[in-house]
């Protein structure tokens, strides 16, 4: 692969509270071994308004972390986001451009792509050294069909899928340089109004090792409180179809699914699911899954290690029962 | 409001696609092709917006002459007028490419004087899910863009835009013209009639030719090395037990023997 004079690798590291998020995080791993190909360094960068304290989480995993800071990047001022990472790419001229595949992630990659006039490989799930040319990996009509891909156009452009590249392994600080963008908040005809925050503590459905999901079938938000108190027995995360969300009997931060959160836990227990496609999709990579549903015909149990068919409003007592019943037995 | 909504056809997405057997293809015979999701969404949003605040609706996709059904779909729950693109050769996930057709389109849509204040598209398309488009075509137009709209109200003189977040929302203010890309509000799209459902079967769905449109040209395209299924879960064993207890307890023991707990 002619690299022409590219070599760095550029990851954006998005921010949330103060602290480089995890897909962020992992996207370093993939450009490290980017620039194993490349010859080239790893370089962070994050855009915000106080970047001290995620500089020096991420240092230890870049050669350089550039720091766009200024009052221009309030969060949701998309535009001077994208004004940065163009910027920074014109100055550090990479072989890629990396980042989480977040809405934010993929907002400015997307617009970048416009700008370079460059493909963007979006969603990648796995990523090969082994060609010439570096082969993304990426999921299609949900994620039943893969599709690997290359691109010549440089610089590369793609966002990772949280959880497919392990952390990075920590190694000496990369040096924290300030990246001046020479940008007010003024420029651009978009403004942030108001930012809220409805929901205090978000599942963390992506790392979870547990989850125990309910959908539909569980009927009413007093029968939802038994997927809760499952969870809890067995020190997992709550998820939840679409319509148990819609239904109000949780909020959205616990979906999974093709619109919700992609999750691969050790254990997976699917109360009063069906199994619609768009829910599948966000759950089949987990390792053991386990199935309660009325329909004996429901499509959950194509995907299920063990399957009972029943009332999950009965069954799961009981499942409680006999757990707490063989830890004191 | 003069309003556009970009829409895209797509399979269904309740059926999971596999490949052709023996072949590096997706197996598309038999799912029905239906308005992605996401754009019926962007449709219904335009379509109460204009009932709030006056103005028209117009739908704009590219594709085969079939393309045309999801134009008069829409046109059946609220859309006043539909324009297929047609001729264009791009290959899929060129949205590139795509953008500038339909810029190029718009363009000319507005040359011969329709001037859009907003348009809208889905925030992805459930097929590729690469959500490019919206973004992108923003950019080739050169206007502002906000993606992950679920509610939107006219103001004097731009556009109030609640913006999804992981954990709540934002409010974003936008002028006119800007693009929004939708995700899923709290309500559903609405149903046609058996009336509008007669009248979009009957409407017109004129042609714009590719070939007619000036600053088109492909994109650069990712090159598709192969496609492969994920490695599919067996099915496992499914327990029809008299008693909620004995199920439980063969699924828990069933369970610990595979170390699941």
């Amino acid at each position: 692969m002619d690299w022409s004079n590219r070599k760095d690798i550029l990851v954006f590291l998005e921010q949330k509270e103060g602290q480089p998020i995890r897909s962020g995080l992992e996207s370093l791993t993939a450009a490290k071994m980017l620039a194993g190909k490349t010859g080239g360094k790893v370089i962070g960068l994050l855009i915000g308004q106080d970047n001290g304290q995620a500089a020096a989480v991420s240092a230890p995993f870049a050669a350089q972390v550039l720091s766009a800071q200024g009052a221009a990047f309030s969060s949701g001022a998309n535009d001077a986001f994208v004004l940065a990472l163009e910027q920074a790419v014109q100055q550090t001229n990479p072989a890629a451009v990396l980042a989480g595949n977040t809405p934010l992630g993929r907002e400015v990659t997307a617009r970048l792509c416009a700008r370079l006039e460059t493909a963007g490989i979006q969603d990648v799930i796995a990523l090969s050294l082994e060609g010439d040319m570096p082969r993304w990996t990426v999921p299609l009509y949900g994620g039943t069909i893969l599709q690997e891909v290359e691109s010549e156009r440089l610089p590369l452009v793609a966002t990772l899928r949280s959880g497919c590249f392990v952390k990075p392994l920590a190694g000496s600080p990369g040096e924290i340089t300030a990246f001046p963008v020479e940008v007010s908040a003024g420029d651009f005809s978009v403004k942030v109004r108001e930012t809220v925050r409805e929901i205090a503590q978000q599942a963390d459905l992506e790392s979870a090792q547990v989850i125990v999901a309910g959908g539909r079938g569980m009927g009413s938000a007093e029968n939802f409180a038994l997927v809760e108190q499952l969870a809890q027995v067995l020190g997992g995360v709550v998820g939840a179809t679409r319509p148990a969300i819609e239904a109000g009997w949780v909020s959205r931060d616990h979906q999974v699914g093709q619109s919700g959160k992609i999750v691969a836990p050790a254990l997976y227990i699917a109360c009063g699911v069906s199994g619609a496609a768009q829910h599948l999709s966000g759950m089949t990579g987990s390792g053991y899954v386990v199935a309660i549903n009325q329909d004996e015909e429901a499509p959950i149990f194509d995907v299920a290690d063990v399957g009972i068919v029943g009332d999950a409003v009965q069954v799961i007592p009981a499942m409680i029962a006999e757990i707490q019943a063989r830890r004191e037995g | 409001m003069e309003l556009l909504v970009c829409i895209k056809q797509v399979p269904d997405d309740s059926v999971a696609v596999r490949l052709k057997p023996g072949a590096q293809e997706p197996d598309l015979e038999g799912i029905t092709p239906v308005v992605n999701p996401f754009d019926t969404y962007a449709l219904e949003m335009a379509v109460r917006l204009k009932e709030a605040a006056g103005g028209s609706v117009t739908v704009l996709t590219a594709g085969p002459e079939a393309a045309k059904d999801g134009v008069k779909n829409c046109l059946s729950v609220g859309a006043d007028q539909g324009f297929l693109v047609a001729g264009a050769e791009l290959a899929p996930g060129d949205t590139l490419g795509n953008g500038r057709l339909l810029a190029a389109a718009i363009q000319k849509l507005q040359a011969e004087g329709r001037a859009f204040d907003v348009i809208l598209c889905g925030r992805e398309a459930t097929d590729r899910a690469s959500g490019q488009t919206g973004p992108q075509l923003a950019e080739i137009l050169g206007i502002p863009v906000i993606c992950d709209g679920v509610e939107l109200t006219a103001t004097e003189p731009g556009l109030l835009v609640k913006q999804e977040t992981e954990d709540g929302y934002r409010l974003l203010e936008a002028p006119v013209p800007c693009l929004i890309t939708v995700n899923k509000p709290a309500y559903d799209p609405r149903y046609p009639t058996i009336k509008s459902k007669l009248a979009a079967r009957k409407a017109a769905v004129p042609v714009i030719e590719a070939e007619t449109l000036s600053g088109t040209a492909p994109g650069p395209q990712l090159r598709q090395l192969g496609l492969r299924e994920p490695v599919r879960r067996r099915t496992g064993v499914k327990l029809q037990e008299e008693s909620c207890a004995d199920a439980a307890a063969k699924a828990l023991a069933m369970m610990v023997q595979a170390k699941a707990l």
